[in-house]
C-alpha cells in the first residue's frame, strides 16, 4: 500500500471512530431523558460532573478526584510491582527446568480459576485496608504474566540453542543469553493484559475499604450518598486510565518487539 | 587426520525398538579439506552433521577431532544453519561476538576479531543491523561469520545455501570458496545439490538410503574456480546424478521396509 491509501484508510477511521461515539452518546442520552431515572443521568450532566470532580474536592472524602487517582495508581503500581517480581523469576524457572514446572503447576491451576475479586474478602481481613488492594492488583496480574512468560521460554526457537551451544554457551549461558531475551517479547503481552485486569482488581478491591481514597471507594461513596452524576464520572476515569495504560503497554510492546527484531 | 569417524552408528529410540538412522559409516577428513556430503532425504546427514557438532551422542562407534573424543558441542566446531539461526535481537556485530562474549574476550579484542570477519564476508557497513533487515544470502554470510569467529578446527554447514534463491546461491557459493581460501579451515558441507558439491568439493561423500552410510567417496580434481560448462565438470555431475538417483530410486523400498515396523 502507498502511502496516500494509508492516510485515506487513516482518515476514514478516524472518521468512523467518531461517529461511533457521537451514537454511543445520542443512545446514551436518549435513553436517559426517557426513563428519567435520578440514578441514570444525561452525558451533559455526567461530563459536567467529571470535570467538576477534578476542581472541587468532593465533600464526603475531602479530596479531589486527582488525589484519588494517585491513591488508586499507588496500589496499582505496587501490586504489579509485587507480581513482576514473583512471576518473572518463577516463569522463566518453570520454562527451563521441567521439575520445576511440574511442581509449580498443580499449585498454580489450583489458584489460577479463583477470581481476584474473591479474594478481596480475605485480603482485608488478613492483611488491612492498606495490603488489600495491592494484593488484588497482585493476583490479578500475577497470571497473565506467569502464563506468558513460560510460553515465551517454551517458544525459544531450539535452532537458536543449537547455535549457542555451538558457540560455547552452557546452561547458565543458553538461560541468560538466549532464554531471557526471547521471552521479553512475550513478558511484555503479559504486561499489556496485566494492565487491563488491574484496574478491575483495583476498583473491587477499594469496595470494601480503602484508606486515603481510590477512584473504586469514590465510585461507591457516591452511590450511597446518591451522588450519582459524580458516580459515572468515577466509572468514566476508570474507563480512561483503563484504556491510557492499556495502550501504552501496548505501544511499548510494539516498540520493543521492534527494537528486538521480532515481530 | 583432523577428523575420524569410525564405524559410526546412530540409532534413535522408537515405540518399539529402535530406527537406525546411521549405519557402519567411517570417514577420515584431513586438515584443510572441503567435503561435500550427499545423500537422499532422510539419510541422516543432519543426523551425521549434528553428532560431529556434539549436539547428538552416538550409539556407538568413535568419533574423534584432532586424535580427542567429541563428547560434546564445543566452539572448535562452528556449525551453520539451514535457517540461518541468527539472534533477532542482537546487531550483525553482537551476532558475529556471540562466542567470543561468552569466552570472555576482552570488548577491544572482540570488536576486532568481529571487525575482521564482518569485513571477510562482506557485510562491512551492516555492523549495526539486525537480521531481520537483510536478505536471506546475508543473513548466511552472518552464519558464516558467526561460526568463523570462534577460530574452530571445523566448518560444519547444513545445507547452507538451501534457503536462498539460484542467483545468490551461485554468489554465495563463489564467496564461500574464497573465504575458505582466505580462512584455510575444513569444511564439512551437506548440500542437497550435485551441482553445489561438485562446485565446491575437493572430495564428495554419497550416502545410501536410510540407514545412511557410504555409498561412493569422489575425489574432485577439477582445477578452482571450476566452470560449469566445462567437459570434465559436466561429466563428473552426470556420474554422481546417476549414482544418487539409483540410490533415490531404490530408498522407497528400504524405506518401506524400515518403517513398516513402526
Ligand atoms: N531427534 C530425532 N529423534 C528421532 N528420529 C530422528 C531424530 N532426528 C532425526 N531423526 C530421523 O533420522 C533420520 C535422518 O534424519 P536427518 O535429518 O539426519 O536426515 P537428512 O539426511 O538430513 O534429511 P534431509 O535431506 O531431508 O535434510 C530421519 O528418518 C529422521 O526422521
Ligand atoms: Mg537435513
Amino acid at each position: 500500500m502507498d502511502r496516500k491509501s494509508v492516510m485515506k484508510r487513516r482518515l476514514q477511521s478516524i472518521v468512523i471512530i467518531f461517529v461511533s461515539m457521537a451514537i454511543f452518546i445520542v443512545i446514551w442520552w436518549a435513553l436517559s431523558i426517557y426513563f428519567d431515572l435520578n440514578y441514570f443521568p444525561p452525558p451533559d450532566v455526567v461530563f459536567e460532573a467529571f470535570f467538576d470532580s477534578f476542581v472541587t474536592p468532593d465533600p464526603n472524602l475531602g479530596i479531589t478526584m486527582g488525589q484519588n487517582i494517585e491513591a488508586s495508581f499507588a496500589r496499582f503500581l505496587e501490586g504489579f510491582a509485587l507480581a513482576f517480581v514473583i512471576a518473572i523469576p518463577l516463569g522463566l524457572l518453570m520454562g527451563f527446568m521441567p521439575w520445576v514446572d511440574t511442581f509449580a503447576k498443580p499449585i498454580v491451576e489450583l489458584i489460577r480459576p479463583i477470581p481476584p475479586i474473591a479474594w478481596v474478602p480475605f485480603f482485608f481481613v488478613a492483611f488491612g485496608s492498606f495490603w488489600n488492594p495491592v494484593l488484588t492488583v497482585f493476583i490479578g496480574v500475577f497470571f497473565p504474566l506467569l502464563t506468558n512468560v513460560v510460553l515465551g521460554v517454551k517458544s525459544v526457537d531450539p535452532s537458536l540453542l543449537d547455535a549457542a551451544r555451538t558457540q560455547g554457551a552452557g546452561r547458565l549461558t543458553l538461560f541468560t543469553k538466549v532464554i531471557m531475551p526471547f521471552s521479553v517479547p512475550y513478558l511484555m503481552t503479559g504486561v499489556t493484559i496485566g494492565m487491563g485486569v488491574g484496574w478491575m482488581c483495583i476498583v473491587a478491591a477499594e469496595w470494601i475499604a480503602a484508606v486515603g481514597g481510590g477512584v473504586g471507594y469514590y465510585i461507591l461513596v457516591q452511590q450511597q450518598v446518591g451522588n450519582y452524576p459524580y458516580m459515572f464520572a468515577g466509572m468514566i476515569v476508570i474507563a480512561i486510565l483503563g484504556l491510557l495504560t492499556v495502550t501504552l503497554s501496548g505501544y511499548a510492546e510494539k516498540m520493543i518487539r521492534k527494537r528486538m527484531g521480532m515481530l | 587426520m583432523i577428523l575420524t569417524i569410525e564405524n559410526l552408528i546412530k540409532s534413535f529410540p522408537k515405540k518399539e525398538g529402535v530406527m537406525v538412522a546411521i549405519q557402519d559409516f567411517n570417514l577420515e577428513v584431513k586438515e584443510g579439506e572441503f567435503v561435500c556430503i550427499l545423500g537422499p532425504s532422510g539419510c541422516g546427514k543432519t543426523t551425521l552433521l549434528r553428532i560431529i557438532a556434539g549436539l547428538e551422542s552416538i550409539t556407538s562407534g568413535k568419533l574423534l577431532l584432532k586424535d580427542k573424543p567429541i563428547i560434546g558441542p564445543g566452539s572448535d566446531r562452528g556449525m551453520v544453519f539451514q535457517e540461518f539461526a541468527l539472534f533477532p535481537w542482537r546487531s550483525v556485530r553482537k551476532n558475529v561476538e556471540f562466542g567470543l562474549e561468552i569466552k570472555k574476550v576482552p570488548p577491544t579484542e572482540r570488536a576486532a576479531i568481529s571487525e575482521r570477519f564482518i569485513e571477510l564476508v562482506g557485510l562491512k557497513g551492516f555492523e549495526n543491523y539486525h537480521p531481520n533487515q537483510l536478505s536471506g544470502g546475508m543473513k548466511q554470510r552472518v552464519g558464516i561469520a558467526r561460526a568463523l569467529a570462534n577460530d574452530p578446527a571445523l566448518l560444519l554447514m547444513d545445507e547452507p545455501f538451501g534457503a536462498l534463491d539460484a542467483q545468490t546461491r551461485n554468489l554465495m557459493q563463489k564467496e564461500l570458496l574464497r573465504i575458505w581460501l582466505e580462512t584455510q579451515k575444513t569444511v564439512i558441507f551437506i548440500t542437497h545439490s550435485v551441482d553445489e558439491a561438485c562446485y565446491l568439493a575437493d572430495r564428495i561423500v554419497v550416502m545410501t538410503s536410510r540407514p545412511g552410510t557410504i555409498k561412493e567417496i569422489f575425489n574432485v580434481t577439477i582445477p578452482r574456480p571450476r566452470d560449469r560448462a566445462s567437459v570434465e565438470f559436466a561429466q563428473l555431475r552426470k556420474t554422481i546424478l546417476a549414482e544418487l538417483e539409483r540410490e533415490v530410486v531404490s530408498a522407497p523400498i528400504a524405506r518401506d521396509n524400515s518403517e513398516a515396523n513402526v
